[in-house]
């Protein structure tokens, strides 16, 4: 129905890439993953719950049966997948001015890639090549990235804590508790549905509502 | 700074906060349109007493300013051609009250609740500022002359405020806005709230040639230095911090060239309801009483009496040594210890809040979160989401435990794109913080808070020390939007072009 | 394999559609119609699929010809020969690339093994539209080769044909089990509540209070109290 599930954003992008670069493309995300500081500033924007570049060679589409036709492409492709929060209208900058560098490194080897900088041209490639998400689910629609992680933080001090301390006298209790909310001081956002990031989204899902109340 | 901007062709308002040119009072009047041909006359009556935003000489400087923008619908009914019409973005198209559940404008601040003349479609804002109300009134005669002789546009009624007497009234045809004065009858820089307001405007591109200036309001460069902002970031047809030109420009060039969006909003502050506020979490904050003004400032990072930075001060005594320091300082070393400071010793927030309103609203290095070069720069997450603040406040306080009569901010932003920077800023960092780690905690003063969902926020202490991080509950709504609507401040130039009906996209 | 980062799992699966048209309706556009009316949130049938974290559907009709402007390359030596020979210009230009088929793309972000993964799709994936019950044999239908589909180990299988391996997964999450990551949201919100509503209180009473929210929060019980899967209000 939407790209938008909750916090999350789905977001698929398909480029073509020469298929004698494919091994380069392969090489450069090799290095990335050996190379974590590469991922340094996507880990310090802390927007992604879980992204991945998958390649398909051009002879690898899958083809199940022998009446399907055989694909007889010029390139391979390059799908990229992503879930993040807030829209790609909204943090567009945010991804691009963080790491700009990055995303030139992952689209480097695709055909007609702009580079990061400036932006539109590259905002208008994502675009052009965008596929949009006809259902799109998250298990945790009023979390983001920054939540999920900050909750698994929680849950460990929380089971620490009660296990050390909760037995003890109360002002040696009260000591640790306050020591329990400093480590965690962070992790106390309130977590509610998101705010409104696309007006269209927005009225796509109350139409939605909608019928979904006139079942009832 | 390179760039060289045409400063005769700029409205003065964009480049000029004249608040702080001695422009202590200002008028602003919303007009509709009736008729194309005689609008644009209109237009071109005023726009022989535009504003620019040439350099004045001390001698030379005016007494009055006045300043035009539109909306959509008012650009419309000028009859702007199509081609351009579609060239403006949709967040201007659409004006402010639709985009009520973007910007969190609900409950109280619902668009069915602001003024009356906001019921209606506003075309043209004409901004008077002025160094007396003499002056200003004059100037309104003037204009209002020009509105009687066109026959072809309306001044429209339905402001909220007070009649000559002191009563309320709901039917004034202008909004009125003064700074507020001290006992003494001085001007301050305060608003309703008792905040010193204004500091720390954004600096850009060609606006100034005093690098002191720059410190702290500019962009924060991987060596800790400060460069001005680029220029497209505030003006249309000049390259902006994504080495483009802005976007948002409609066609052709001489329509969009020099000139900017504008949001302007009408924010009653909720007094009686604040000072309640603040006494009691004054009550049980730690120090209590003694550390009311300390806790005043944890909401908006910096403090009421002077705009000390909360991250130079974090406590009274050293707000006491700063004090010192700031009375004996010149002017040009206290600007700089107004603004010279960033967030990268106080990752934590255990001076200044993540959630205090100046660290929200420009969170300068801090995205990064002290993560050593995670990002290309350090304002790459705040560069592109700054806006300029012009405005003044409105209304008098009769009653410091009411919020009932009429007295608040005008706020305006300027910026090349509404979506981008002001909407992003006031839904992303005010009603919503995710960038900060905080969930859905929202900006205390700002945040649109009610009654089922009342704000909370963390007031962060410093890690290690043992001690409890402070919560401050039950936060209400302090600020409501009375109105207002997005427009467009075109060069002088285009108003000529505008009010030539010459305009060609082709 | 990079299709995991620890216990997380990206799977993508890439299900041609039967090139066909039934009722005056392509089987592409009836799979389309039918993955937008799944419902949302807690009534996803994603929500039943066990340690599903995020995931989606949607048609590949077809890939993009790249009509937009710029050079791929550092240097590229058609540019030199585009100018001096109109050939040359037309050769450097994208090609154009069609499907033969449309896939049905199903991308998925879960918790542990995939064939257990898969299993649980076969066996919880279910929904309620206007009405009628929908399984997962619902949404893969018209896909090629569907048809031989008739059980878990089969669907398997089938889709394990369909599947492709991530070139790079980048977690920027956790890999706990879906439990685990709902049951530590769970206590997050709970706690931060608590601690505001507990500011100074006295040691003995905020020592009880406590008490009394572990036993009501259960923090090792990862079924109850929780969030449930899909939980879209507090």
């Amino acid at each position: 129905m939407s790209n938008i599930a909750g916090k999350a954003y789905a977001m698929n992008v398909i480029t073509p890439m020469r298929w004698y670069k494919v091994w380069l493309n392969r090489l450069i995300f090799w290095a990335a993953l050996k190379a974590p500081n590469v991922l340094n500033g996507l880990l310090t924007l802390s927007l992604i719950h879980y992204a991945r570049w998958v390649i398909i060679p051009r002879d690898k589409f899958p083809r199940l049966d022998p009446s399907q036709p055989k694909e007889e492409l010029e390139y391979s492709y390059m799908m990229f997948f992503s879930n993040f929060n807030g829209s790609w209208a909204q943090y567009v900058d945010s991804f691009t001015f963080a790491i700009p560098s990055g995303l030139d490194l992952f689209w480097k080897m695709n055909v007609r890639y702009p580079k990061s900088v400036p932006l539109t041209p590259f905002h208008d490639y994502i675009q052009h090549n965008q596929i949009d998400t006809s259902h799109y689910y998250t298990a945790y629609p009023m979390a983001a990235s920054n939540d999920v992680k900050s909750a698994k933080n929680v849950k460990k001090a929380l089971i620490d804590f009660n296990a050390a301390s909760s037995n003890k006298s109360p002002d040696e209790f009260l000591e640790d508790y306050n020591k329990l909310l400093n480590q965690l001081q962070h992790d106390f956002g309130e977590m509610r549905p998101t705010p409104i990031v696309s007006l269209a989204a927005q009225a796509v899902k109350e139409r939605y509502m909608e019928t979904q109340a006139g079942n009832r | 700074m390179t760039q060289n901007l045409d400063l005769t062709d700029i409205q003065g308002n964009i480049v000029k906060a004249y608040g702080s040119f001695g422009f202590f009072k200002a008028r602003y009047l919303f007009l509709r349109v009736d008729d194309g041909d005689k609008g644009r006359d209109f237009v071109g009556l005023i726009t022989a007493k535009v504003t620019s935003a040439e350099r004045w000489k001390k001698e030379a400087a005016p007494s009055v300013t006045t300043n035009i923008a539109f909306t959509y619908p008012g650009l419309k009914a000028l009859e702007l051609p199509t081609a351009s019409l579609m060239g403006f973005p949709a967040d201007f198209v659409m004006g402010m009250s639709k985009r009520k559940d973007i910007l969190g404008d609900d409950g109280p601040s619902d668009p069915q609740h602001w003024d009356k003349i906001w019921q209606e479609t506003v075309h043209i804002w004409i901004s008077i500022n002025g160094k007396s109300q003499e002056v200003i009134e004059e100037r309104y005669q003037w204009i209002l002359q020009q509105i009687e002789a066109s026959r072809g546009v309306t001044l429209l009624e339905g402001h909220r405020g007070e009649d000559k007497d002191g009563n309320p009234v709901e039917d004034l045809p202008y909004q009125d806005a003064s700074v507020l004065y001290d006992e003494n009858g001085i001007p301050t820089a305060k608003e309703h709230f008792g905040y010193t307001d204004g500091i720390g405007d954004p600096v850009f591109e060609g606006q100034t040639n005093n690098a002191a200036r720059v410190v702290g309001r500019g962009k924060l460069t991987r060596e800790g230095g400060w460069e001005p902002l680029a220029t497209g970031e505030f003006i249309l047809g000049h390259v902006d911090e994504a080495m483009e030109y802005p976007q948002t420009a409609p066609r052709p060039d001489l329509l969009s060239n020099n000139a900017t969006y504008m949001v302007y909003r009408k924010l009653h502050e909720n007094v009686g309801t604040f000072n309640n506020f603040l006494d009691e979490q004054t009550a049980i904050f730690p120090g209590g009483k003694e550390n009311k003004e300390l806790l005043a400032a944890k909401f908006s990072g910096r403090w009421r009496d002077n705009g000390a930075p909360l991250v130079d001060t974090p406590d009274n005594e050293s707000k006491a040594e700063w004090d010192k320091r700031f009375a004996a300082a010149d002017v040009p070393t206290q600007k700089n210890m107004l603004t010279n400071f960033t967030y990268n010793d106080d990752i934590s927030g255990a001076k200044c809040p993540l959630s205090a309103h100046t660290r929200r609203i420009n969170p300068r290095g801090s995205l990064e979160y002290g993560v050593k070069d995670a990002f290309d720069t350090p304002g790459a997450l705040v560069n592109r989401r700054r806006i300029l603040r012009r405005g003044l406040p409105y209304g008098k306080i009769k009653d410091q435990t009411s919020d009932k009569g009429n007295h608040g901010i005008i706020f305006m932003a300027l910026n090349a794109d509404i979506k981008r920077q002001f909407e992003f800023i006031q839904q992303q960092w005010i009603n919503y913080a995710n960038d900060f780690k905080q969930g859905n905690d929202k900006e205390v003063l700002l945040g649109n808070h009610d009654a089922k969902n009342p704000g909370k926020v963390v007031l962060e202490v410093e890690e290690g020390s043992g001690k409890p991080p402070h919560f401050v509950c039950n936060i209400p709504r302090l600020v409501e939007t009375r109105g207002g609507d997005y427009f467009f401040i075109p060069s002088i130039t285009a108003l000529k072009m505008i009010a030539g009906g010459i305009i060609d996209p082709t | 394999m990079a299709s995991k980062s620890g216990n997380a799992t990206a799977l993508t699966v890439l299900s041609p559609i039967v090139n066909g048209i039934v009722d005056g309706k392509s089987f592409a556009d009836i799979t389309r119609e039918r993955s937008l009316r799944i419902p949302i949130h807690e009534k996803s049938p994603l929500a039943k699929v066990p340690n599903t974290y995020l995931a989606r559907l949607f048609i590949l009709d077809n890939v993009f010809y790249e009509s937009l402007p710029g050079s791929d390359s550092v240097f590229n030596f058609s540019e030199i020969t585009s100018i001096l020979s109109d050939s040359a210009r037309k050769k450097a230009l994208p090609r154009k690339d069609q499907l033969k088929s449309k896939y049905l793309v199903f991308s998925s972000n879960f918790y542990g093994d995939l064939d257990e993964y898969l299993t649980g799709m076969w066996e919880k994936w279910s929904y309620d539209d206007n009405g009628q019950q929908r399984d997962v044999r619902y949404i893969w239908e018209h896909c090629v080769a569907f048809e031989g589909v008739s059980d878990a180990t089969s669907f398997i299988r089938y889709i394990k044909r369909c599947q492709l391996d991530a070139t790079l997964f980048f977690n920027g999450s956790t890999d706990d089990s879906l439990q685990e990551q709902l049951k530590a949201l769970y206590l997050k919100q709970e706690f931060s509540k608590f601690a505001a509503a507990h500011q100074g209180k006295s040691a003995a009473d905020v020592q009880q209070a406590f008490k009394a929210f572990i036993a009501r929060v259960q923090p090792e019980n990862l079924s109850q109290p929780s969030w449930q899967p899909g939980q879209s209000t507090p």
